[in-house]
Parts: structure tokens; C-alpha cells; sequence
């Protein structure tokens, strides 16, 4: 027994390693998950505070705080992050710690290469970082690397394309284990309409990156070659066409979007079951839904880019296209809505975040259907109605379902409650936060604000000075959110099994903390 | 193959209503027991191109 206690953490026969090495060698898919998790986190406080010059700056009219060119290199970098560094890794995290867990697999199919695809993310990411110390400064064009600018800078639009190109490789290896995990590896008994509905969107998620990943890697490759071996893919002096790497990048760039929101439809379709203690309305439909999006997202690409010029045909196409998206879309926050229906409903921390999502990720998706309407979206381009619109999104509705889940399961991460009274108190900062930064967005692209500009007109001043408080409190409301987590992973309230009264799926039957390795033999689901 | 007899209308009628997104209990659970997933692979793919194909319609008579 005292063999037995000593070697909880290897008793599989051979000595592992510690320390430093533990994490550079680990191939168990809850260290890998534990390492996503907390690469995201330090993106995001590096993106994060990217974001507070960015606000700092526009706090007034003029130039206080930064240079212009600077400013540019904060959104373009804040931007780049945020999608590849921090929502994209944190979902990672997720499907790396939960969808063994929750299908009953011993670990991923890949061990080794899932242990290869997280490390390359800290290369990539420190590659981001460093070109805010190469001549001339960070990559400035825009986060969608649009020539001419992105042909024209210096190096570190190269460690930019190099940095997508890993980022990309780490995505499609991630993608590839978590196919082959959910479609190989489930427990006798789970049947594909038996998954949860988190696992069901991560499949889906992982076929749209391995879809599109490559398409964004020749896209940036050609950029690169244009840049360095005098191409002229995207050059029009030598015959190229910028517009074709806009039609080229947001091929890959919508179906992006829902690999960032999928997983949080799934991570919310968890949370408000257990906590309406009602099974989810319409699971099939869920599945559907989520089907039907995945499927759309790669016919209505060109919506972002209505104002450079193309036939009244393709507008009108692309126009009908997007708003049907909202069909199936509306479905799932239907099902939402009627799940919490005369349900036993309670409010911790994550339910919170839950309800929230669904709210405002409705008001970001009514924004897009304006921004569908081509004429509409013709005076509203490149506004901060955009700005608003996509931070709905990705704010309220892929962040809040991170941290949602991330409050949801980390007494079974850690073995540990986290501190209720201040995850509501975080949660009650965010959202009065958030909806103060982002919501005057929408009045100042109305108005007709530019995005991407370090100065803007006096008439705009007092709706970013709003947005600019909102933004302070908001980001270090945040650090409420780290706190809670160390404070979790150090101690406190020993977590059940169970952990939550209404929580249903296989996470739950094993102990609090989940031990290092789970489902050695597989358990049977009836 | 006899249980599949005549489910290509079937996995048609899936995969339309899977873009609607609900389906009928009775009718979801026949889907589950009968239909195979490259049957709905198949026709999800030929239904997303008969929907580029409708929607071009509507553009083309809006647009003349």
C-alpha cells in the first residue's frame, strides 16, 4: 500500500520523469490539456494587455499614449493572439482534458504527437512576440495579413507567416488525434447520438480545421513567397491580384469563426442541463444544428468583403447565405431557452456564465445579420459596428463559455471548489464590464467610426472614453479569475465525484481529482 | 443492405430537416437504426450543393 501511495503518479511501470522534464515529455492528455490551458491563459494576459494600450490610447481624441504605427502593431498583434494563442489553445485544453474523460478512452490516440502539438505553440507564440523587437516593429496590416501591406513590411511579417504556418501545423495535428479519439476510441455502449454534445462539437470543430488550416497555410505561403522569392500571386504590378488572397484567407477565415464558437455551443450545452437539472431539449437537433452551421460556414465567406468590389450576383449570394446561417444557429438558442424551461434551476458561477453567453452571444449575432445585409454592410465596414459586432462574439460568447467551463469542471481538475462568492463577483464584473466596453461600439461605427486608427474625430469622445473604462475593468476583473484558479489548484473545498447535483456523463463517475490515468479498462455505457 | 431499401429518400429527408435543425422524435430514431453515416455524408454533401444551386436560382431572379 505504501508502494501504492507513493507512486499514485507512475504506476505504470517505469520511472517518469519530474520536474521541467515532466512537462516537456508528458504524453498524458490531462498534463497536455493542464499546458494548453495555461499557455492560453499567459496569451491572454499578453493579448490582454495589448488591448488596454489599444483602449488607453483611445481613451481621448489625439495622440497620447503610443505612436500611430505602434497602435497598428497592438490591434494586429492583440488580434492574431487572441485567435491563435488564446481561444484556439484553450478549447485544445479542453478537448485534451474532457473528451477522453467524457467518452471513457484511457487517453488520445496520438499520445506522442498530441505532446509535439502543444509544443510547437509556445515556438509560435514566442515568434508573435518577437517581432515587437525586430527593425521596425510588429507586424502592423491587420490580423487577416492583407497585402499589399503584409508583402510590403519588414522580418517580422515573416515571423508572422512562420508563426501561423506552426500554429496551423500544431492545429491540424490536434484535430487529426481528437477525429481519431472520438471515432476510434469511445467505451462500449456510446454510440455516436449518445455523445455529449461538447465531444459532438469538437468533431465537427476538428474536420472544419483540418478543412480549412490548409488553406490559410497556402495562403500565408503564398505571401511568403511573394514576399521573399518575387511572386506576384497577390502583387497587381506583376499581374497578381490582392483580392484573390481576401477570397483565399477568409475561405479559411469564416469557417474560423466557428471553430472558435463551436465548442463553446458545446461547453454551454453541457452547463445548462446540469444546472436546469433537465436533460437538453432536442440533443438530435443539436447535433444537426451544429452540422448545418459547419456545412454553411463554407459558402458565405465573401460577406467580409462586400466593399471590394464584386458582381450584384455574388452579393446577393453571399447576403442570402449568412442570414441562413442564422436558422440553424437559432435553432441552438432555442434549445437553450427551452432546456432552462421550468427547470430546477440554480446560479453558480458557471450557469452564470452560461446564461450570459446566450444572451449576448444572441446580441452578437443579430449584429452580424445586420452586417449580412450588403447595403447595410457597405456604410458599416470597417466600422467599429464590426468591432462591436465580432467582440460579442468571441468576448461574450467563445471567452465566457472558456471560462463558464472552466469554473464547470475545475473541481474535477483540481479536486478542489473554487471560491463561489468570488466567481459571482467576477462574473457579475465581467459582464457589466464587457457590455460597458463594447456596447458604445456599436454607436460609434453607427456614427461612422474607423476601425484601426490611433486618433479618431471629437464627436466620437465620450462613447470611447466609455469603452475605454469598460475595458480597464474588464481586464483586471480577470485577474479575480486567475486568482480563483490558483487558489482552487492549492486547496479548499474537497470536490464529490459528482461535484454538481445535476451533473450527468462519464467525468463524473471517476474521482475528484480525476487521478493521472482513467478508464484503463473502459466502462460500459448503457 | 434490406433494412437500407429506399433510405436515400430517407437520409434526403434527414439532411433537409438537419438544416432546418429539428427533427421528428419518431422519425430521428428510424434515421439512427436505418440510415448509414456515408449515406448522410453523401447526401449532406449533395444537399449543401442543391442549396448553393437554389440560392443562385433566387439571385438570378432578383437580380433580372
Amino acid at each position: 500500500m505504501a508502494h501504492d501511495a507513493t507512486h499514485a503518479h507512475d504506476d505504470h511501470g517505469h520511472a517518469q520523469p519530474s520536474g521541467i522534464m515532466r512537462w516537456l515529455t508528458t504524453t498524458n492528455h490531462k498534463d497536455i490539456g493542464s499546458l494548453y490551458m495555461w499557455f492560453a491563459g499567459i496569451m491572454f494576459l499578453i493579448a490582454g494587455t495589448m488591448a488596454l494600450v489599444i483602449r488607453a490610447e483611445l481613451f481621448q481624441p489625439g495622440l497620447q499614449v503610443v505612436d500611430p504605427e505602434f497602435f497598428n502593431q497592438m490591434t494586429t498583434l492583440h488580434g492574431l493572439i487572441m485567435v491563435f494563442g488564446v481561444i484556439m489553445p484553450a478549447w485544445a485544453g479542453f478537448a485534451n482534458w474532457q473528451i477522453p474523460l467524457m467518452i471513457g478512452a484511457p487517453d488520445m490516440a496520438f499520445p506522442r504527437m498530441n505532446n509535439w502539438g502543444f509544443w510547437l505553440l509556445p515556438v509560435a507564440g514566442f515568434l508573435l512576440v518577437l517581432t515587437l523587437f525586430m527593425p521596425g516593429g510588429g507586424p502592423a496590416g491587420g490580423w487577416t495579413m492583407y497585402p499589399p501591406l503584409f508583402i510590403q513590411g519588414g522580418i517580422s511579417y515573416d515571423l508572422t507567416i512562420f508563426a501561423v504556418h506552426i500554429l496551423g501545423a500544431s492545429s491540424i495535428m490536434g484535430s487529426i488525434n481528437i477525429i481519431t479519439t472520438i471515432l476510434n476510441m469511445r467505451a462500449p455502449g456510446m454510440t455516436m447520438m449518445k455523445m455529449p454534445l461538447f465531444v459532438w462539437t469538437w468533431l465537427i470543430t476538428a474536420y472544419l480545421l483540418i478543412a480549412t488550416v490548409p488553406v490559410l497555410a497556402g495562403a500565408v505561403t503564398m505571401l511568403l513567397t511573394d514576399r521573399n522569392f518575387d511572386t506576384h500571386f497577390f502583387n497587381a504590378a506583376g499581374g497578381g491580384d490582392p483580392v484573390m488572397f481576401q477570397h483565399i484567407f477568409w475561405f479559411f477565415g469564416h469557417p474560423e469563426v466557428y471553430i472558435l464558437i463551436l465548442p463553446a455551443f458545446g461547453v454551454v450545452s453541457q452547463i445548462i442541463p446540469t444546472f436546469a437539472r433537465k436533460p437538453l431539449f432536442g440533443y438530435a437537433s443539436m447535433v444537426y444544428a451544429t452540422a448545418s452551421i459547419a456545412i454553411l460556414s463554407f459558402i458565405v465567406w465573401a460577406h467580409h468583403m462586400f466593399t471590394v468590389g464584386m458582381p450584384a450576383t455574388a452579393q446577393l449570394f453571399f447576403m442570402y447565405s449568412t442570414m441562413l446561417i442564422a436558422v440553424p444557429t437559432g435553432v441552438k438558442v432555442f434549445n437553450w431557452v427551452a432546456t432552462m424551461w421550468k427547470g430546477s434551476m440554480t446560479f453558480e458561477t458557471p450557469m452564470l456564465f452560461a446564461i450570459a453567453f446566450v444572451c449576448l452571444f444572441t446580441i452578437g449575432g443579430f449584429s452580424g445579420l445586420v452586417c449580412a445585409m450588403t447595403p447595410v454592410d457597405i456604410q458599416i465596414h470597417d466600422t467599429y459596428y464590426v468591432v462591436a459586432h465580432f467582440h460579442y462574439v468571441l468576448v461574450s460568447g467563445a471567452l465566457f463559455a472558456i471560462i463558464a467551463g472552466v469554473y464547470y469542471w475545475l473541481p474535477k481538475w483540481t479536486g478542489h471548489m473554487y471560491d463561489e462568492r468570488l466567481g459571482k463577483l467576477h462574473f457579475w464584473l465581467s459582464v457589466i464590464s464587457m457590455n460597458i466596453t463594447f456596447f458604445p461600439m456599436h454607436f460609434l461605427g453607427l456614427a461612422g467610426m474607423p476601425r484601426r486608427y490611433a486618433d479618431y474625430a471629437l464627436q466620437f469622445a465620450e462613447f470611447n472614453a466609455i469603452a475605454s473604462v469598460g475595458a480597464f475593468l474588464f481586464g483586471f476583473s480577470q485577474l479575480i479569475f486567475l486568482y480563483l484558479i490558483i487558489k482552487a489548484i492549492k486547496g479548499g473545498q474537497k470536490a464529490t465525484d459528482q461535484v454538481w447535483e445535476g451533473a450527468e456523463g462519464l467525468e463524473w463517475t471517476v474521482p475528484s481529482p480525476a487521478p493521472y490515468h482513467t478508464f484503463e479498462t473502459a466502462p460500459v455505457v448503457k | 443492405m434490406a433494412e437500407h431499401r429506399g433510405s436515400l429518400w430517407q437520409a434526403a429527408r434527414a439532411v433537409f430537416w438537419s438544416f432546418f435543425g429539428v427533427r421528428k422524435k419518431s422519425h430521428y430514431e428510424q434515421d439512427a437504426v436505418q440510415l448509414t453515416p456515408v449515406q448522410v455524408i453523401v447526401m449532406g454533401l449533395a444537399s449543401a450543393a442543391l442549396f448553393v444551386l437554389i440560392l443562385l436560382g433566387i439571385v438570378w431572379l432578383v437580380a433580372n
